[in-house]
């Protein structure tokens, strides 16, 4: 997948933790438009187009997701339960990426359908990995050149 | 009734077994004195009646219809009446209403020639009140073997009621207050166990909560370095430096006491683990651990353990970590991992040839945030071996030290056995 393609919703709360992954994109050279929210609720309202995120213009439907676990209103984890829930967003793929790494909360979003689990702080390779495990689950998205 | 001499009393007569005697009507049987010498009728008779109107127990006969015939003294004291005033009057007089439907049956069953054996029952005195007794009924038959009365003998039990009743109550006191003991322990427990569940909780949250400042701190120290270090004064570089390993230290505490708080909190189900291939695991990951920089010799096979992996591999890794950190300047570390039988458990050691720990400080050290090492030679937490033990702990095993601070240290760490 072409990176410059790529939007990615970033549902975390704290501006360091987003300032951290921007960073860890643009090491990785990745550029792709990236959109943030800071809690749960905007986050389902986002996916939902409802709301502040009615304008899919502005806010365009996500190719991938960065979900954070302690969330202010929904937690990471019930907004991961209701992407999983939803048909439509069967394909969207969630990355968790939190600052537990407790075998419980791994075992909690292996349960409910993550694509994968990282611990902060994001680095580099994190996303190097992130860009290869897309480009090979989404193969027959990509026009051939 | 003329009282007896001493001597027609206590003088000593032998039963026979094939004589009897017609004895105010009832046939019973006869007794010998010396041979050849036959005791008077009368005396026998009175020597009877003596001992019946000694006895303590009640002793009274009735007719077939229920009506007094003899009344002793021990039926005057424990009923209340003096013969005078029951004799010919029916037995049901001692009745307590709720009881009289006890008569006709105890009557029915003499007439058939049956016996009643210690019968507890309750029988009303003479002033109203109420009397636990005894009673054995037997009947009474004359020359041909009919059946003509009862002789009742009824034994005032009420002091023996009353004790089974203080020793039910008691035992009723006891179970009360037994179960009040166990629930005020249950509520205890239950209250306890909260609390900690909420202190776990709490400690959770906030090693969890510290560690985003903490990060932050280390991650824009080092994007700094990264990204702008080519450009930078040398002497900032180094404060740069300071502050990411600051952070990372503090990084490491908050981790080392979060493990500490999830060993605490969660449950370990424990499985056979393979204490070889968790050893050579955990080396392999560790550089340090390995040649030129170390020397560990694993003496094969290590025995089979019961217990849960991740805190095993955690508990084992501190150990080896620690075994080889704690050197003298310059001294490669010389590791020995072994495996033994001790009782049902497998001891694992890990013998090294470092500093050594003196037998005087090795109780400390297990403690959480205890550390020995105070010249800042050693970076550590203080938290590793609490860990240690905690895991060993949870898993049903134990970890302690043998050293002579002087010639290394001998830590181990014990686990059920599996089967080997």
């Amino acid at each position: 997948m072409n990176d410059r393609n790529q939007i990615i919703l970033v549902i975390e709360d704290s501006p360091d933790d987003v300032f951290f992954l921007r960073h860890a994109l643009k090491k990785a050279g990745n550029s792709g438009a990236v959109h943030v929210v800071t809690d749960g609720q905007q986050a389902l309202d986002y996916l939902r187009g409802i709301g502040n995120y009615s304008d899919r213009m502005a806010f365009p439907f996500p190719t991938v997701v960065f979900l954070d676990l302690k969330l202010p209103l929904v937690s990471g984890f019930d907004v991961l339960a209701w992407i999983r829930a939803q048909p439509a967003l069967n394909l969207l793929p969630v990355f968790i990426l939190t600052g537990s790494a407790e075998e419980r909360d791994r075992a909690k979003v292996r349960e409910l359908g993550a694509k994968d689990y990282f611990v902060k702080p994001p680095q580099r390779a994190m996303v190097l990995q992130v860009m290869e495990t897309l480009s090979r689950n989404q193969p027959s998205r990509e026009k051939p050149h | 009734m003329k009282a007896l001499s001493e001597q027609q009393f206590t003088k000593p007569i032998a039963r026979s077994h094939n004589k009897s005697v017609e004895l105010d009507g009832h046939r019973v049987p006869y007794f010998e004195g010396d041979p050849g010498e036959q005791m008077p009728a009368f005396i026998l008779s009175q020597r009877l009646a003596a001992i019946v109107e000694s006895s303590d127990d009640a002793i009274i006969s009735k007719d077939l219809n229920g009506i007094i015939a003899t009344w002793n003294r021990g039926a005057e004291r424990i009923f209340g009446y003096t013969a005078e005033e029951v004799i010919g009057e029916s037995i049901t007089l001692l009745l307590p209403p709720e009881r009289y439907n006890e008569e006709p049956e105890i009557l029915h069953r003499i007439r058939n020639g049956q016996q009643i054996d210690h019968y507890e029952t309750v029988r009303r005195r003479k002033d109203g009140t109420l009397v636990d007794i005894s009673l054995t009924v037997s009947p009474v038959k004359d020359a041909d073997g009919r059946v003509i009365g009862a002789s009742k003998i009824a034994r005032d039990i009420t002091a023996r009621k009353r004790a089974e009743a203080e020793l039910r109550s008691a035992k009723d006191e006891f179970a009360r207050l037994n179960e009040d003991l166990e629930s005020r322990v249950r509520a205890r427990t239950a209250s306890l166990t909260e609390a900690i569940s909420h202190l776990e909780e709490f400690s959770y949250t906030v090693s969890h909560d510290l560690r985003a400042p903490t990060r932050s701190m280390k991650c824009y120290a080092q994007i700094v370095l990264e990204d702008f270090g080519a450009k930078l004064d040398p002497e900032v570089k180094d404060y740069l430096e300071r502050i990411r390993r600051g952070a990372e230290r503090m990084d490491r505490l908050i981790q080392d006491v979060l493990t500490y708080s999830r060993l605490s909190r969660s449950d370990v189900a424990a499985h056979p683990v393979s204490l070889d291939s968790l050893v050579a695991d955990i080396i392999q990951q560790y550089p340090e651990m390995q040649a030129p920089r170390a020397a560990i010799t694993v003496r094969h096979p290590l025995l089979n353990v019961f217990a849960h992996e991740p805190s095993l591999v955690q508990a084992v890794s501190n150990l080896l970590i620690n075994a080889v950190k704690f050197m003298p300047a310059g001294r490669v570390p010389e590791i020995t991992v072994r495996s033994e039988l001790h009782g049902p458990n497998i001891r694992l050691w890990i013998e090294d040839n470092g500093i050594g720990i003196k037998p005087e400080h090795q109780d400390r050290l297990f403690r959480i945030f205890e550390r020995l090492s105070t010249n800042g030679h050693y970076e550590g937490t203080g938290i590793g071996l609490a860990i240690v033990r905690k895991a060993a702990e949870k898993m049903g095993g134990a970890a302690g030290v043998e050293s002579d601070g002087l010639t290394g240290s001998r830590f181990w760490i014990e686990l059920p056995a599996a089967s080997n």
